[in-house]
């Protein structure tokens, strides 16, 4: 399995909802996705931007948080969603 | 392209394809001329306008007024926004969505800027909200 990211941003409502289902995620399936703020980290933000092609045509065709993305298979995972929704998608990377 | 237009009377400036036909403040008749964006950019910092958070909420509520959507009545969402409204104002120039990332296209990230074309949002369409949540349909609040 690749790296999982999820992009997110400080002042993003979805994001701040997602997180607990995140860190929920983790713990019960044993999986660490590597959490980059993008709007306060320039860092972060260049990385989002470099990976522009792969996940704005799956979300809208911007780059919106959060995104959920594998760095492995470029599978992405886009906005808030359902804590099922979350977990079958990071099941299927492990597969 | 678009141009920027000044009323002979009163000193509007309009930026677009086309001059008004009226001017929408002294309201005088085929009155704009075509000048250039420096003229344009002097005339418009003539007056300081400051925006804090409250004249900026105050005037999208203002713009919904009149619309099918209205400004979302979570407010504490509504404050977590714009935070980040003003903060990306303050850092990189616009009052840009926080929850899309600017591209450094700057005519891209024009489509940021908040209030966005958000009715052009799948999420409008299909849930009645923009993208970030800031504004809702007003059918969707009951």
């Amino acid at each position: 399995m690749g790296k999982l990211i999820m992009f997110w941003a400080r002042e993003c409502p979805h994001c701040r909802n997602m997180m607990p289902l995140v860190d929920k995620l983790e713990q019960e399936i044993g999986i660490k996705l590597e959490k980059l703020e993008v709007w306060h980290n320039e860092d972060n933000a260049d990385l989002m931007r470099s990976y522009r092609d792969i996940l704005a045509p799956k979300c809208g065709g911007q780059l919106r948080t959060p995104t959920f993305f594998n760095t492995e298979n470029n599978d992405v995972l886009c906005g808030e969603v359902e804590y099922e929704r979350l977990k079958e998608w990071a099941l299927d990377q492990n597969g | 392209m678009k141009k920027y237009w000044r009323c002979f009377v009163c000193n509007d400036i309009h930026y677009g394809l086309k001059p008004p036909e009226t001017c929408p403040t002294c309201l005088a008749k085929n009155a704009y001329v075509e000048i250039s964006s420096e003229e344009a950019k002097i005339i418009s910092g003539m007056a300081r306008v400051d925006f804090n958070k409250e004249k900026f909420l105050q005037a999208i509520e203002k713009f919904t007024e009149s619309n099918e959507f209205q400004v979302n009545p979570d407010k504490e969402r509504v404050k977590m926004l714009l935070d980040g409204v003003f903060n990306n104002e303050q850092n990189q120039g616009l009052k840009y969505c926080p929850c899309r990332l600017i591209t450094k296209d700057f005519e891209e990230d024009l489509k940021l800027v908040c209030p966005c074309n958000f009715l052009i949002h799948e999420t409008y369409m299909e849930k009645g909200e923009c993208w970030c949540g800031l504004f809702i349909r007003r059918d969707k609040n009951g």
